[in-house]
């Protein structure tokens, strides 16, 4: 490697803009907190005296924990559903689309239906069981919108787990004489665990972070860590405090991913086989009638729920103001379009600017780190992550305090935009190029060597091409990331370029419902679009695993 | 395609370490020095972790030797990257670009040296009909057969006229009549093409097929080197000995010397046999005794003229067509006997008490000269 | 090929990038007003004068925190609208700049700063918006007294703004402060005991107007325009002021230090104090009162601000301690 004239220098830009981009900003917010003309602990010890951050930290980590069990649980019932009760085709094509909604909408739509469905006078909890003591604020209202909101990460994930337990296996167990339950229980769970705590950590991370939902649903009662942090820079002017919030949060943060970086990692006695050869049309018999009609009970009703909200968000967008005047009426969507327009193009651009930086990004990453030996790469590789291993909320402000003035004053820029979504959320399509790779025998990148191509010729004629599916993969999720992200963001955003999501959220604070959700339709319109022809093209380019929802959003 | 093309390589005091998780450091190739005339074969061969491998890919460019030289003709490659040396690498998956067609994958290398498109074709539709596929341009690999991948690689490695040709276990991944049929083509394209070549299996049966010479390798080092008669001949150590063919090694003593031949003991019998001055009387040694020269008889047969006679019993008998491998306990020994045309011959059943007969001139010392 | 599309990436955002800064003829404006209020108002503006004002619509806590990070180097020219408690937090953060326009000196003394740091563009003021319907159902009358709210039919029932995200949370605090007579304890009393009757403290000020309007809560204490601004949609809501008074809010306009267009800058707080833009807070039905001696003003609201016992708020005493104010907020009142 030391002699390759071609790595060398593809490494160092790497590791350069990496350096630049996720160390630097996150250095100068460890100095904030952390000095104040010498080495410094008042910021955190300013922390430790005020009751609402300490009860931030620990709700955090209590709601993550509850959100991870709730969300695992139920995915894992609409996984088990999809996978093992034999339902006919458009019942689980309507599960897949119907569970989607919530990954490819701004992350506080949920929140805002919720309040209308189950608040005070709620169309559910009042209007159709006459409940008036119902308090959708606090730990329960937040805990069950996040559920909602996150548990199809933990479906797509234990769904893949799921459809990859060899059946062999099962069918051992049965020729051994036991039964469904047992089977399950010892065979196909045991399996199926790595994957299960992989979900957890997944749903926990992601509830973590949240920084939209509990802004809406937590009021003054539950706070949590992220929305202090914004609240303790926006509110009270303290950017030091608001850092050392964002310390408190790095800590469980990077906890759950290193330990769901472990689950993925162990290759050596992998728990989930995948054989080449699968039993010749196994019918697969773990799931009794009795428990398909409990799973789908339970499912069913939870669909219900999440369809509801979609609807409501759908009816708020096309009425004058709902609850008080029903009348139908597009004005919404005409602000959308006119003044809404800026938001909307702006969002748009920086997205499409997004897509082949940020996908190109991913693949050389993805590449170098899984296919070359340079010194080192496991740092890099783990570097790389750490932005979106990170709250949104800790991203946000540190490129704030980052890229604020000199050296490099980039705030207000596109270009600040691009590369915090570049950083976030490119490792979808290192991990979519790592996973491609690994089917690709390296003999044939030493073929190429062999044939007299050099390393980078070898990566455009050969390893490029056969990575697009991964490449396209990369690209869409930045695409869906760039059209809802908001808590990085919301930091960022400046006179020049404003962001839909952004624009949804100030339009839920000034109760300008009908708007803010005529624009989470168009959000969720132009997601679904994106993710639909990814898939489609995915399937042309028969790379057909990688094309599902799981790999683009689940990650 | 019938240039000269045949480069000396030369291999001097090449090491390699591997440091295994929690362990020290093991070397994989420990002090090999070795040397394959231009247009020779050479196989190395060895059971799985012996370093042939290792050593193959060192020669390639693909792994750096910790100490040794390497020599293309007078060049010290060692130092050189992989894409530098003039090397044809046929991989035991046959690494075959996917997302090529044939013509394609065959042409690869002339492309990267930016040969004129002509040029090009004309030597793909060359080498491809050397290699028995004519009219597969337009193919895709995951279109192929086994067989047809494997020559497509080959076609690949030989078009761009390399100095240095090397086969990685090419024919392993091949059912066992193909590989037969493969090993004859490769032979034959080989010597069509005289380009130096090294090959790497762990088959003998293979090796002793299509090699000019064999390099057995057993944990890093050379075990022996040599044509296939010689090493199956003369086996100059017990694994050598096991590993190329099937033997009876006996335990024996000098009894006498003199003139070059020594006199050994064997079951209750001595025998002359070829030696040299190297022994003393009395040294212990082993006796190579390939089953092939062994043959069984009756048990109460007299030895025939240059035949030594031990009884026995028979043990085990396993048919496979055109002989009959038999298992026998003679001498408190378990001997490997082999029989010829057993359908005609007649076959001996499990059990049964016989006489182990051996012609005293194919028995050889081990470790003797041939 | 990837140095090409690396080349051109970056080009792509360095293009970007420098399309960020603005024309000469360009104005940047941070303000805590409604879209829907200000915009006519800038657009108004551009149509007289062909200034594009470029703006962004922030709350007044992140308004003031993101232009003191921007200190070094500030983005914005014009803060524009926004409750005078955040300016004078602005003006502590030491990032605005002196100004007076033509007719300063017709302004009250109690609508400008001393310093001329910031000026009012309107008067405003707190109001008790009640869901009429709850009312009647609950048989209450509509409360108009800071005690009233502490009544148990009104547990859960009441929704106001957030001290740490809102200014009118501010404004809350100083009218209760000010109608207690300035006894700072005897206010953050009250004020525990209203506690016990909040659902919830939203993020925005008018951010409980929705809920109030949809019978979610039958309460919702915000500013007289956020409670005119749901009358219009359509809903049945009940205006009215607590006996003892509520702080007189002012809007108010600053300079920011630094301003990269100065010069337009200034002459866009010239209109904002000419009869000009002071008629239009009545024309576009901003519902709030201008301060412009002499500009017209809508007969409704005006009649609605007599009713209203204004109590005098002293700005500099505001900006010195409200930091410390909502801090005594968050530990007192809203603590478990």
């Amino acid at each position: 490697m030391k002699r390759d004239p071609v790595l060398a220098p593809a490494v160092l830009v790497v590791w350069g803009a990496v350096a630049l981009f996720v160390l630097y900003p996150l250095g100068r917010l460890l100095v904030l907190t952390f000095w104040n003309g010498g080495p410094s602990l008042d910021a955190v010890r300013g922390l430790a005296g005020d009751w609402t951050h300490r009860a931030a930290l620990v709700n955090s980590l209590l709601l993550a924990a509850l959100v991870g069990v709730a969300g695992t649980a139920l995915g894992l019932a609409f996984a088990l559903l999809a996978v093992r009760a034999n339902l006919p085709r458009w019942i689980a094509h309507g599960l897949d689309a119907v569970v989607l909604l919530p990954l490819i909408s701004p992350p506080f739509t949920a929140a805002i239906a919720l309040i209308f469905a189950l608040g005070p006078r709620g169309l559910i909890s009042y209007h159709v069981f006459g409940l008036t003591r119902v308090n959708i604020y606090g730990l329960w209202g937040t805990l069950l919108s996040e559920t909602l909101t996150y548990f199809p990460i933990a479906y797509l994930t234990l769904k893949a787990v799921l459809a990859n337990v060899d059946p062999n296996l099962e069918d051992s167990a049965f020729s051994l004489g036991a039964r469904r339950w047992r089977v399950f229980r010892t065979v196909t769970l045991r399996l199926a665990t790595p994957g299960v705590a992989n979900a957890f950590l997944l749903v926990s991370a992601a509830s973590l972070a949240d920084f939209a939902t509990p802004l809406i649903l937590g009021g003054t009662k539950f706070p949590v860590l992220p929305t202090q942090a914004f609240l303790q820079i926006t509110g009270l002017y303290d950017m030091r405090g608001g850092a050392a919030l964002c310390f408190l949060l790095l800590v469980p943060a990077l906890a759950i991913f290193a330990g769901q970086r472990w689950f993925t990692e162990r290759r050596g006695g992998s728990f989930v086989t995948v054989t080449g050869k699968v039993g010749a049309a196994t019918r697969v018999k773990t799931l009794s009638p009795a428990a398909v009609a409990a799973l789908a009970v339970v499912c069913g009703l939870v669909v219900a729920l999440v369809l509801v909200c979609y609807l409501l968000i759908f009816a708020a967008s096309i009425v004058r103001g709902l609850g008080a005047d029903n009348s139908l009426s597009l004005t919404h969507y005409a602000h959308v379009f006119s003044g809404g327009l800026k938001a909307v193009r702006d969002t748009l651009v920086i997205a499409v600017i997004c897509m082949p930086v940020g996908g190109l990004f991913a693949v050389v990453l993805g590449f170098l780190v899984s296919r070359t030996q340079f010194p080192g790469r496991r740092m890099l590789e783990f570097a790389a992550m750490m932005n979106y291993a990170l709250p949104g909320t800790i991203v946000g402000i540190a490129y704030l305090v980052a890229f604020n003035d000199a050296p490099l004053a980039l705030t207000g820029t596109a270009f600040i935009l691009v590369v915090c979504y570049v950083f976030r959320y490119s490792l979808a399509g290192t991990r979519a190029t790592s996973a491609v790779l690994a089917q690709i025998d390296p003999s044939i990148e030493e073929a190429s060597a062999s044939l007299g191509a050099r390393r980078d010729l070898t990566f455009r004629r050969v390893v490029l091409p056969l990575v697009r599916p991964a490449l396209l993969a990369g690209m869409t999720v930045l695409f869906i990331r760039a059209m809802t992200a908001i808590s990085a963001t919301i930091f960022l955003v400046s006179l020049d370029w404003s962001l839909v999501t952004v624009r949804i959220l100030e339009g839920i604070t000034n109760l300008e419902l009908g708007q803010a959700s005529a624009f989470s339709v168009l959000v969720i319109v132009l997601v679904y679009l994106a993710v639909a022809v990814a898939s489609l093209t995915m399937r042309r380019l028969n790379a057909g695993s990688l094309g599902q929802a799981g790999t683009l959003l689940g990650g | 395609m019938t240039v000269e093309r045949g480069q000396r390589l030369t291999l001097e005091h090449v090491t390699k370490r591997f440091r295994r998780e929690g362990q020290s450091e093991v070397a994989a190739v420990n002090d090999v020095t070795l040397s394959v005339e231009p247009g020779e074969l050479l196989t190395l061969l060895g059971p799985s972790g012996c370093g042939k491998t290792t050593t193959l890919r060192m020669v390639a460019g693909f792994e750096q030797p910790d100490a040794g030289r390497i020599y293309i003709g007078a060049d010290d490659v060692t130092e050189l990257m992989v894409y530098r040396r003039s090397i044809g690498f046929v991989f035991q998956n046959y690494a075959l670009f996917p997302h090529l067609t044939v013509f394609e994958n065959v042409a690869y290398g002339l492309r990267v040296r930016r040969l004129p498109e002509a040029t090009i074709h004309a030597r793909v539709s060359q080498v491809l009909d050397l290699v028995g596929l004519p009219g597969y341009e337009r193919r895709f690999p995951n279109q192929l057969s086994g067989g047809e991948q494997q020559r497509v690689a080959v076609a690949r490695a030989v078009v761009v006229e390399p100095q240095l040709l090397l086969f990685d276990e090419p024919l392993s991944n091949l059912d066992a009549k193909l590989r037969v049929q493969m090993r004859a083509e490769l032979s034959r394209l080989q010597r069509q093409l005289a380009i130096t070549t090294v090959y790497v299996t762990h088959d003998q049966e293979e090796a002793m097929a299509i090699s000019d010479r064999i390099a057995v390798m057993r944990q890093g080092t050379l075990a022996q080197v040599g044509t296939a008669e010689e090493l199956y001949r003369a086996p100059r150590s017990t694994f050598v000995a096991q590993f190329i063919g099937r033997v009876n090694l006996v335990e024996s003593r000098v009894l006498a010397r003199s003139g070059g031949r020594v006199a050994v003991a064997l079951w209750d019998a001595s025998l002359s046999v070829p030696g040299g001055d190297g022994y003393a009387v009395g040294q212990r040694l082993s006796l190579v005794l390939r089953p092939e020269s062994l043959a069984l008889v009756a048990e109460s047969a007299k030895p025939a003229e240059g035949e030594v006679v031990v009884p026995g019993i028979v043990r085990s008998r396993t048919f496979l067509g055109e002989k009959v491998e038999y298992a026998v306990e003679a001498a408190g020994a378990l001997l490997q006997v082999v029989a010829y045309d057993p359908t005609r011959r007649g076959v001996v059943e499990v059990g049964a008490r016989v006489g182990v007969a051996c012609d005293v001139t194919a028995v050889r010392v081990l470790g003797a000269e041939p | 090929m990837r140095n090409g599309c690396v080349t051109v990436g970056v080009a792509l955002l360095l293009i970007t990038g420098l399309a960020g800064p603005a024309t000469a003829q360009t104005i940047n404006v941070y303000t805590a007003w409604p879209e829907s209020l200000s915009q006519p108002i800038f657009k108004a503006y551009t149509a007289k004068t062909g200034v594009q004002v470029n703006f962004i619509r922030l709350s007044t806590g992140e308004l003031v925190a993101r232009a003191t990070a921007e200190k070094n180097n500030p983005r914005a020219d014009v803060i524009w609208g926004a409750p005078g408690d955040g300016f004078a937090a602005a003006k502590e953060a030491g990032i605005l700049e002196p100004y007076r326009p033509p007719t300063w000196d017709r302004l009250a003394a109690e609508l400008k700063d001393r310093e001329a740091y910031y000026t009012a563009v309107a008067k405003n003021t707190l109001v008790f918006m009640s869901n009429a319907k709850l009312l009647k159902e609950k048989g209450l009358k509509p409360p108009a007294s800071w005690n009233d709210l502490l009544d148990a039919a009104y547990k859960g029932q009441i929704q106001t703004a957030d001290a740490r995200t809102s200014g009118t949370a501010l404004t809350r605090i100083l009218s209760i402060y000010y109608a207690f007579g300035r006894d700072e304890d005897k206010a953050f009393d009250y004020q525990k005991k209203l506690n016990a009757n909040v659902q919830v403290y939203t993020k925005s000020g008018g951010g409980c107007t929705i809920p109030a309007a949809l019978g979610q809560a039958i309460v919702c204490i915000a500013h007289l325009p956020d409670a005119m601004e749901a009358k219009k949609k359509g809903y049945d809501m009940v205006v009215t002021f607590p006996k003892e008074g509520v702080a007189a809010v002012i809007e108010a306009v600053a300079l920011v230090k630094g301003a990269k267009n100065r010069d337009a800058a200034t002459k866009f707080i010239d209109w904002t104090f000419s009869r000009d833009m002071q008629d239009l807070l009545d024309k576009n039905q901003v519902y709030m009162l201008p301060t412009l001696p002499g500009a017209s003003v809508e007969p409704s609201v005006q009649s609605l601000m007599k009713e209203a016992k204004l109590l005098p708020v002293d700005l500099d005493w505001v900006g010195k301690n409200r930091k410390r104010l909502v801090e005594r907020w968050v530990n007192e009142v809203i603590k478990e």
